[in-house]
């Protein structure tokens, strides 16, 4: 386990949002076993800019997976916001995503057949705190494009979208893959300072996993990941803004 | 390799690819069914008629013909054969059973297939030719004994040979009767010298010059030239009816019609199923494989192989839905006709070979090709522009607002209902296809179900409602008299009636001639309400009304046969009824001076002495069994419908909903990453077969109502059959087509739970 920790104190107490405990993930496909992730111990805190960086194939997306629900460990346990959930069923899964994590991904993934104000008030359906779709459009500037359909969009503001309907649901955690991924620099930017800012405005804990190094110098906390296992966990001290990196 | 890759392929899609293949042989099958049924029908009706030499015309004479007048008719040039014929319903067993006793005196025509026994000899003294059904249902055999009693008269010999006759085809009493009933009535052959050696007291009892009161003669001369040549070579007119006039040929012809139009409409309905699906689904098995149809396009492949490799894909699917449907169709055929099957019951033939028609070949030709041809331009939209192009991955049609969405109704549906909806819109052959699937399931439903219904109110109002009787008393018309009928009629509280051929235009028709004091029987309208006669008029049965154009309050003249008058009757009102007639009252007969002698009874009363003016006694419950065999053969046709149906909607429903599922898979994937539970996303996907299991409903029902006044319509020269849907019909159509949605509905959502979310929002869209 990586010694160097970045903690966040509040009134003294430290608090812990994410612990991976002794996980590892196992894909077999015949005889053929792949680890993705190799007995990884991990704890992250709450309110903080986490960048989960690492090469393609190093593992970081299955840990980003196994956070959000997406997938179940094959060894060791997950704890998030208090709650085990590597024993959780499909439908106490579904609970927990609709419940504690948003996800923002590199290919936006909006139901193409419905509007922009639909994708977002998509998840008041589930949710059991959503925030106003109206006022998640408007904090991304999209509100004049709210009945529009995703495909009349570029792709910077389906990325927006996709960050509304991910903080609508009020989650504790904002999962990114590589959300800038698809985006050309300049647009990726300013989606990037568009989720920091909300994020941060919303004391969510953001955590983006990516291999783009600049992003990195902007977090308060660095996880490398490399071959399934967590290389390094370091805090910051002196984080950059969006302005202050060279892109 | 591109063979490796083709086998791959198919195992890939292998849902679409198997609901394909069953969807073709579906269609291909009940296709060739239904046209083998009629083509093998009137293949081998036409062989017995050819080879007994059924023929075309019958020559009535109540005082027989003598070999004179023979001689004279065969002279008539245009008549290539004929032959002095005689046909008398005699008793056996105890006055129970009757059978129609035959004598030919020129087999060549109105002839006799030898199916076991002896060879036929017009000198035979003693031998019996005997129908082999009856035979077969009554335990007879050869060398067997059989005493065969016309009136006080008695005729014995050997049964000499089992034989199947043209003449007897449809071996029915009279009209009143759908279906033969070998167990009580058949038909025997003796020769002329049996006729004449063994029974000179029934030659005496047949009075005048001659026992043969029918002349059956072959010839092409249509009928008006014949008859007006008859009239000049015998100097009188005489009652002619030609071959379509007679039970042996209208039905089996009307048999023959109605396959062909039933043939003309359910496959029709799968054809158009299969074929549509067909495009959808190779539209979207390419759409899926475009990146690997641009990969092999980028690799140096010509269009023209990669065109060839996915063609092939039709092809395969066309090929082997044709060889799996023509053996669905040659079982269909089987099935419905075979001698111990179905039709089996109902026409004694000898030959029940299966023959296929020409065009069906030609069909199946053009289906493959057009499969094929569907397969090709799929995979040539696909191939279009550059090798890049083609690289990139289908995609659908742009979102496009829809005028409802402004609605304040449509704001405030779920959201559910809207992605269902346009998911729907977006996705219009598919959302076509599966309301057309349900519609094809509706209409099937419906219409099987109604026809049966339909032939339940028939039976119902006919023998339950309209006939009273007990026992229908034949009597002797050659020897009672009106005073003495009537007097028997009143010793049993009966109603009676009088039957006399008629003449209206060419066509020979029965006048029936009622009295009803007993409430024996009674009559159904036209919207089949059960009407008393009233002596003001006559009664028409619809399919005269259709034939001559006329209905209530017109008139319409015909002529009796063997007199010159001719009468103009008012038409009170249009009839459904079994046979074609005209029906009056005695009051109404004897007021207009038609003459009439009384030829049936209708009583009560069950003990019925013996009498010699009595011919035989009818119990109603053996026309009813007759018409019960009836309705089991319809219900197995309506089982055989309604597992179609089922069939139909199942393999419709559940290619187009994987379909369904594969598109939106990635939808489905983002809705479980955002929170949604397996269970609230299979009752979206659920929900889309609902809307649409309803609204092809309500397009369904009305369709198969349709259908059915289509198939009534097309079956009205035949039966007179009103359309009646009882609500069970209408409960089990909607609850199975229903079912049939919701339970394909549920086998797709099931598939919901395998859906990996990290795979599905990986690949790019």
């Amino acid at each position: 386990m990586p010694e160097d920790q970045g903690h966040h104190e509040e009134g003294g107490v430290t608090m812990q949002v994410v612990e991976f405990k002794d996980v590892s993930r196992i894909y077999r496909n015949g005889e053929h076993e792949q680890k993705a992730l190799d007995h990884v111990d991990l704890t992250l805190e709450e309110g903080k800019f986490i960048v989960i960086l690492g090469p393609s194939g190093a593992g970081k997306s299955t840990l980003l997976n196994l956070l959000g629900g997406l997938d179940s460990p094959t060894e060791g346990t997950i704890i998030v916001d208090g709650k085990d959930i590597s024993t959780l069923t499909a439908n106490e899964l579904a609970d927990y995503r609709a419940a504690t994590v948003g996800f923002v991904f590199q290919s936006y993934n909006l139901i193409p057949t419905l509007t922009v104000i639909e994708n977002v008030a998509l998840v008041k359906e589930i949710a059991k705190t959503p925030l106003s779709s109206h006022d998640m459009l408007d904090a991304v500037g999209l509100l004049d494009h709210k009945h529009n359909f995703p495909s009349e969009l570029s792709g910077g503001e389906q990325q927006r979208v996709s960050i509304a309907r991910a903080l609508a649901k009020n989650p504790k955690i904002l999962l990114c893959d590589e959300p800038t991924g698809a985006l050309d620099s300049e647009t990726g930017v300013m989606v990037l300072k568009l989720l920091l800012s909300m994020a941060r405005d919303m004391g969510k804990t953001i955590i983006i996993v990516t291999h783009n190094q600049n992003i990195a110098r902007m977090a308060d906390v660095v996880v490398r990941v490399k071959n399934g296992r967590i290389r390094s966990c370091e805090a910051q001290d002196h984080p950059l803004n969006v302005e202050e990196v060279d892109w | 390799m591109l063979l490796k890759k083709l086998f791959r392929t198919l195992w890939h899609y292998k849902a679409q690819f198997i609901s394909m293949v069953i969807m073709i042989a579906l269609g291909v099958g009940v296709f060739l069914g239904f046209n083998m049924e009629w083509y093998s029908l009137e293949k081998n009706t036409r062989e017995i008629y050819e080879k007994t030499g059924f023929a075309d015309y019958r020559i009535y004479n109540e005082n027989g013909f003598t070999e004179k007048e023979w001689s004279a008719i065969t002279a008539i040039p245009g008549v290539e054969d004929a032959t002095r014929f005689l046909s008398v319903n005699t008793t056996v067993k105890n006055d129970t059973d009757v059978i129609a006793l035959t004598v030919c005196e020129n087999p060549a025509v109105s002839g006799f297939l030898v199916m076991a026994g002896g060879k036929y000899s017009p000198d035979d003294p003693d031998g019996i030719w005997l129908s082999d059904s009856y035979a077969k249902a009554n335990g007879l055999a050869l060398g067997d004994p059989l005493k065969l009693t016309y009136k006080t008269i008695e005729v014995s010999g050997t049964v000499k040979g089992l034989v199947k006759a043209s003449e007897y085809l449809i071996c029915l009493p009279d009209e009143t009767q759908l279906m033969p009933d070998y167990t009580s009535y058949g038909f025997a052959y003796i020769s002329p010298a049996m006729l004449e050696n063994a029974i000179p007291a029934m030659l005496h009892m047949m009075m005048g010059s001659s026992v043969y009161h029918q002349i059956n003669v072959k010839s092409a001369l249509p009928k008006a030239e014949f008859v007006a040549a008859l009239d000049q070579a015998l100097g009188k007119t005489l009652l002619v009816l030609s071959k379509e006039e007679t039970i042996s040929w209208s039905e089996a012809q009307g048999e023959v019609e109605e396959g062909k139009t039933m043939g003309s409409i359910l496959p029709v309905l799968f054809l158009a199923i299969a074929i549509l699906t067909m495009v959808t689904t190779m539209h979207r098995i390419t759409a899926s494989e475009k990146t690997q149809i641009g990969t092999l396009k980028a690799l140096g492949f010509r269009d023209r192989k990669i065109l060839r490799h996915y063609t092939s894909y039709a092809l395969i699917i066309g090929l082997m839905g044709t060889i799996l449907g023509v053996g669905i169709g040659y079982l269909l055929g089987w099935y419905i006709m075979n001698p111990d099957g179905a039709m089996g019951t109902y026409i004694d033939m000898p030959s029940w070979k299966l023959y296929v028609p020409g065009f069906c070949y030609l069909v199946l030709v053009l289906i493959n090709a057009f499969l094929t041809v569907i397969g090709y331009l799929s995979v040539k939209k696909m191939l279009q522009g550059t090798a890049a192009d083609a690289l990139r991955p289908y995609t659908p049609k742009r979102m496009k607002h829809l005028f409802i969405e402004e609605t304040r109704r449509f704001k405030a549906l779920s959201f559910g209902t809207k992605w269902n909806l346009r998911d729907c819109l977006r996705h219009k052959s598919r959302t076509c296809m599966t309301l057309f699937g349900i519609v094809g399931c509706m209409v099937l439903l419906v219409g099987g179900l109604g026809m049966q219904d339909t032939a339940n109110a028939f039976v119902d109002v006919f023998f339950d409602k309209a006939n009273n009787y007990a026992v229908k008393i034949n009597l002797d018309t050659e020897s009672v008299t009106n005073r003495e009928a009537m007097d028997l009629a009143e010793r049993y509280q009966g109603d009676w009636t009088a039957q006399r051929s008629v003449q209206i235009g060419d066509r020979g028709f029965s006048l029936d001639i009622y009295s009803i004091t007993h409430d024996q029987v009674r009559f159904a309208d036209e919207d089949m309400r059960l009407i008393s006669l009233e002596n003001e008029g006559a009664y028409i049965s619809s399919r005269i009304a259709r034939e001559f154009g006329v209905g209530a309050g017109d008139t319409l003249s015909f002529s009796p046969y063997g007199g010159g008058e001719s009468y103009t009757v008012t038409i009170t009102k249009v009839l459904r009824s079994l046979s074609e007639s005209v029906v009056m009252t005695q009051a109404y007969a004897d007021a207009a001076g038609i003459d009439y002698t009384v030829s049936s009874i209708f009583t009560n009363q069950t003990d019925i002495a013996a009498n010699r003016h009595i011919l035989n006694t009818q119990t109603k419950q053996a026309v009813m069994d007759s018409f019960n065999t009836f309705m089991e053969l319809m219900n197995t046709m309506i089982c055989l419908l309604v597992l179609a149906a089922v069939i139909l909607g199942i393999v419709v429903l559940y290619n187009l909903g994987v379909m369904s599922y594969t598109e939106r898979y990635r939808e489905m994937a983002t809705l479980k990453v955002v929170g949604f539970k397996n269970s609230r996303i299979g009752r979206l996907l659920i929900g889309q077969n609902i809307y649409l299991s309803v609204l092809g409903i309500l397009i369904g029902l009305p369709a198969g109502v349709g259908v059915l006044k289509y198939l009534l319509d097309a079956l009205a020269s035949e039966y007179e059959m009103k359309l009646a849907l009882g609500p069970a019909t209408y409960l089990i159509s909607i609850l199975l087509t229903f079912l049939v949605s919701l339970f394909v509905g549920l086998m797709v959502a099931r598939k919901n739970r395998n859906i990996d979310m990290v795979a599905a929002l990986k690949t790019e869209e």
